[in-house]
């Protein structure tokens, strides 16, 4: 079902009225789990393709069954290894296509967000953070939850749990109102400005992956654009279905995890993880990063190692986290660069650290030229980097890096760098500056004004919807 | 559940106040045209729909009459080669429309006719006179024409226009109709504001490109395209443009060879009029394309099978290729285009307005040249 389809829109109106008729628990569960099977039954054309989602669930709840009777690590490793190499036959790793393959089309949407909720509740279970047992019914409303099937937000089952089917805020006109403004900044993000950002970016593309002959100069600079495009479409595409999916879950009594939190105004690659995409920076930190350095500790004791351990962990973990995006050898090298800049980052900020001392690194850090500096350098890399989401085959990539040389693609992180640090200073420096007189505030926040403004953005959706030939679709879900 | 009802209505009550506040200046703006008339779908872009194929798909309610019609199908070569007003003014007992369209292939040529038979009756139907432009370009198939990136490959631009606003759904047996046909006008009006928003967003993408390039389109005007000639360079980049767009080193797509033949076929056993336009090229194109000689062969092919039928007939202008006639690899400048509405409307004259209109033909290539109107230039 496609968000922006009638259909949807349709399935979720009766959703709504469905849940809200009664107050009862069980009631509600029954609605909320009704609605997954039916937004997970328009992906299919035949029952068979849910086979193997079927299977892959009955083998996570397995696993967590077996981890409730018997906590033990060797259990909770060999669970870990079935459900990842399941997850890696399922989703057709490039690297594994020895394995071979289901000889039927099936369903993969959703796997890599069920397979984080699966893992996640199975360390907790063992670890003694999860104590609850879940039922089959709540395994299956929680790990396929229509709200986040598609493309997260990764919640933790006990957050989950506290609100499912339950109402634990009761809501008011204004957080209904909220909800709706939500959802509609939600798709001015989605349908507009991602849209459109991504119909410049296919139109740019071309001659970059078509190998057109261009003078070299030009060539970065279309390459420099295409790829700040994509990043801007891959932002609000992004952000504009959580915004979109929060503003739903809130009037069905959830409490959706926030997945990003003004990711341009990081100071730093490490920061920039914190704020883009959090509920996986998340859970890579506390299911990997953190065992990961606790291990590499315990075998490497020395406190004087620990800061270059934990460098080391930064690298493996970022690499995983690339490597997660998908199915070919390119993301191997998008985790490779991301490794690389989450360790340099650290790095540097050890180096920082020794050489001037806590407080000069402090007022270094906190000096205007240092804080643009720092976003131009970490958003002119990410975007770079981004750069293997949209050149996936690594010929094309190959291809693209050798046409731009070493001074193409430096010459671009340098632009892109340039760009940034002025669009954010030039931003600060307007929005500190201006704000609405307060008697403009009052008639904005006026319930005409705000019903106007609501309408608004719901006609601009309609419109600029209809002018691109194809409906948009979430980038994530790919992933 | 009350508050959610309630936000529901304020909204939606918010959003029909601005409907019918955009609904109101869009009529303001652009005032329906008189219905029943002829239109020159080519001159879509001083209209609310902007594109030639939202006008075609949208706009065509006005061919829903019984009056005697000519309309002109095919792609950017017959809207730009043929000028209705020229042909209208020639011809008196027929009202001309000229439905060209960019990039047009043989199938999207059958999506325009089906599309106006969608909105006339049957017996309103025997009125049309169908003038086919065809020339080699067309004969590729869909799913190599429509390939880019932001279309469903295979996805003419009659498609698109198809499900835009959802009048029609995709279905495993291509498009359906979601809204029916004879409700066409009133699902126009409903989408005027929608129009009106997106000609204005349109309009401030031609404000950018006027602040960034100087000129508002990448279209070339008349007065551009009459004094433009094409160097060396250019006439090797048209041709290995058609090379890749063709699909194939040599020969068209004998599916589309195929459908044209059923399109006049159908067209003809329901009581219309065929005339089959052999568009002209350059003599430079023509003799160096690679498909020009299969696109002959089948030309001659279907001439044989229809020219004897009644209510058909073939139009050659294969004299009017002087290279420097034409703005580019295909389209004819102004000054040719106006020989080629003369020429048309002699024989359309000829096959529609002088009392003859049943009369066997036997058409071949030999017995096309040009009539006596238009001069070569």
């Amino acid at each position: 079902m496609n968000l922006t389809s009638p259909l949807f829109f349709a399935f979720l109106a009766a959703t709504i009225v469905a849940f809200h008729i009664s107050e009862s628990l069980s009631y509600r569960r029954f609605v909320l789990g009704t609605a997954n099977v039916i937004f997970i039954s328009s992906y299919l054309t035949d029952f068979t393709q849910a086979l193997p989602l079927l299977a892959f669930l009955l083998l996570g709840y397995a696993c967590v069954s077996i981890l409730y009777v018997r906590k033990s690590p060797a259990i909770l490793a060999s669970g870990i290894v079935a459900v990842l190499a399941f997850y890696i036959f399922l989703k057709r790793f490039s690297f594994f296509e020895a394995l071979g393959h289901l000889p039927f089309p099936y369903l993969s949407i959703g796997l890599s967000y069920i397979l984080f909720r699966i893992l996640h509740v199975m360390i907790d279970v063992r670890s003694g953070d999860l104590v609850e047992r879940i039922s089959p019914l709540a395994f299956f409303r929680y790990t396929c939850n229509f709200l986040c099937f598609v493309s997260g937000p990764i919640q933790r089952y006990q957050d989950y749990n506290v609100t499912d089917g339950k109402e634990l805020v009761p809501l008011d006109p204004s957080k209904v109102y909220e909800a709706f403004t939500r959802i509609a900044t939600g798709y001015v993000k989605f349908a507009v400005i991602a849209a459109t950002a991504q119909y410049i970016f296919l139109y740019l593309n071309q001659p970059l992956l078509q190998a057109t002959a261009l003078p070299p100069a030009k060539l970065c600079l279309i390459y420099a654009t295409a790829a700040s495009l994509y990043t801007i479409y891959l932002y609000f595409n992004f952000s504009g279905y959580m915004d979109i999916v929060i503003g739903i879950g809130s009037l069905l009594g959830q409490s959706l995890p926030e997945n990003f939190d003004k990711p341009f105004s990081a100071r730093s690659f490490l920061e920039f993880w914190q704020r883009w995409h959090m509920t996986l920076s998340q859970w890579f930190k506390f299911y990997l990063f953190n065992p990961l350095l606790m291990f590499l500790m315990s075998c490497f004791p020395a406190p004087a190692l620990t800061s270059y351990l934990g460098i080391l962990a930064f690298f493996i973990t970022f690499l995983v986290m690339g490597v997660w995006h998908g199915t070919t050898a390119v993301f191997v090298i998008y985790g490779l660069l991301m490794g690389a800049g989450a360790s340099i980052n650290k790095l540097w900020q050890i180096a920082c650290l020794e050489r001037l001392g806590k407080k000069r690194y402090r007022a270094l850090s906190q000096s205007a030229i240092y804080i643009y500096f720092a976003r131009g350098l970490t958003i002119g890399y990410f975007v770079l980097a981004l750069t293997c989401l949209w050149v996936t085959e690594p010929s094309q990539l190959n291809s693209l890096v050798i046409r731009l040389g070493v001074t193409g693609v430096l010459g671009a992180f340098i632009l892109l760098g340039a760009v940034f640090a002025m669009v954010s200073l030039v931003t600060d420096f307007i929005s500190e500056r201006i704000a609405a007189p307060i008697s403009l505030s009052a008639i904005r926040d006026g319930i005409i004004v705000r019903n106007l403004t609501l309408a608004g953005k719901m006609m601009a959706i309609f419109a600029v919807t209809s002018l691109f030939h194809k409906a948009p679709d979430f980038v994530y879900k790919a992933f | 559940m009350r508050y959610i009802l309630r936000q529901t209505a304020l909204t939606l009550l918010s959003f029909f106040f601005l409907y019918l506040l955009v609904a109101g200046a869009s009529f303001i703006v652009f005032p329906n045209p008189p219905s029943n008339g002829p239109r020159d779908f080519q001159a879509a872009d001083n209209t609310i729909y902007m594109t030639v194929p939202k006008y075609v798909f949208l706009g065509r309610g006005v061919l829903d009459s019984s009056d005697p019609k000519v309309i002109l199908v095919g792609a950017s070569n017959t809207g730009v080669g043929f000028r209705q007003n020229l042909i209208q003014s020639r011809l008196s007992c027929a009202k001309v429309s000229n439905l060209g369209m960019g990039g047009a292939n043989i199938s999207e040529v059958g999506q325009v006719i089906d599309l106006v038979h969608e909105v006339q009756s049957d017996d309103d139907r025997r009125s049309n006179t169908f003038v086919i432009g065809i020339w080699f370009g067309m004969f590729v198939d869909s799913e190599l024409k429509y390939a880019d990136a932001d279309r469903n490959r295979g996805e003419t631009d009659i498609d698109i226009e198809r499900y835009r606003y959802g009048f029609y759904r995709r279905t495993p047996n291509g498009p359906a109709a979601v809204l029916p046909p004879k409700w066409l006008d009133a699902g126009v009006t409903f989408l005027r504001p929608f129009l009106l928003i997106e000609k204005l967003a349109r309009q401030a993408r031609t404000g950018i490109n006027w602040l960034v390039t100087g000129r508002g389109s990448a279209q070339r005007t008349d007065a551009e395209r009459e004094i433009a000639v094409m160097s060396e360079e250019e006439k090797h980049k048209a041709l290995d443009y058609w090379e890749e767009s063709m699909g194939h080193k040599s020969g068209i797509s004998a599916a589309q060879v195929e459908l044209l033949k059923q399109t006049i076929d159908k067209l003809l056993l329901s009581g219309e009029k065929v005339v089959i336009v052999d568009l002209p090229i350059p003599a430079w194109h023509r003799d160096a394309s690679p498909y020009e000689s299969s696109y002959r062969e089948a030309l001659k092919d279907l001439l044989q099978q229809f020219g004897n039928r009644p209510n058909f007939t073939a139009l050659s202008m294969d004299d009017l290729d002087g290279n420097l006639d034409y703005s580019d690899e295909v389209h004819a400048k102004r000054h040719l285009a106006e020989v080629w509405s003369i020429r048309l409307a002699n024989v359309l004259d000829s096959f529609l307005c002088q009392d003859k209109p049943e009369k066997q033909r036997q058409v071949t290539l030999q017995s096309l040249k040009p009539a006596s109107a238009g001069s070569k230039n």
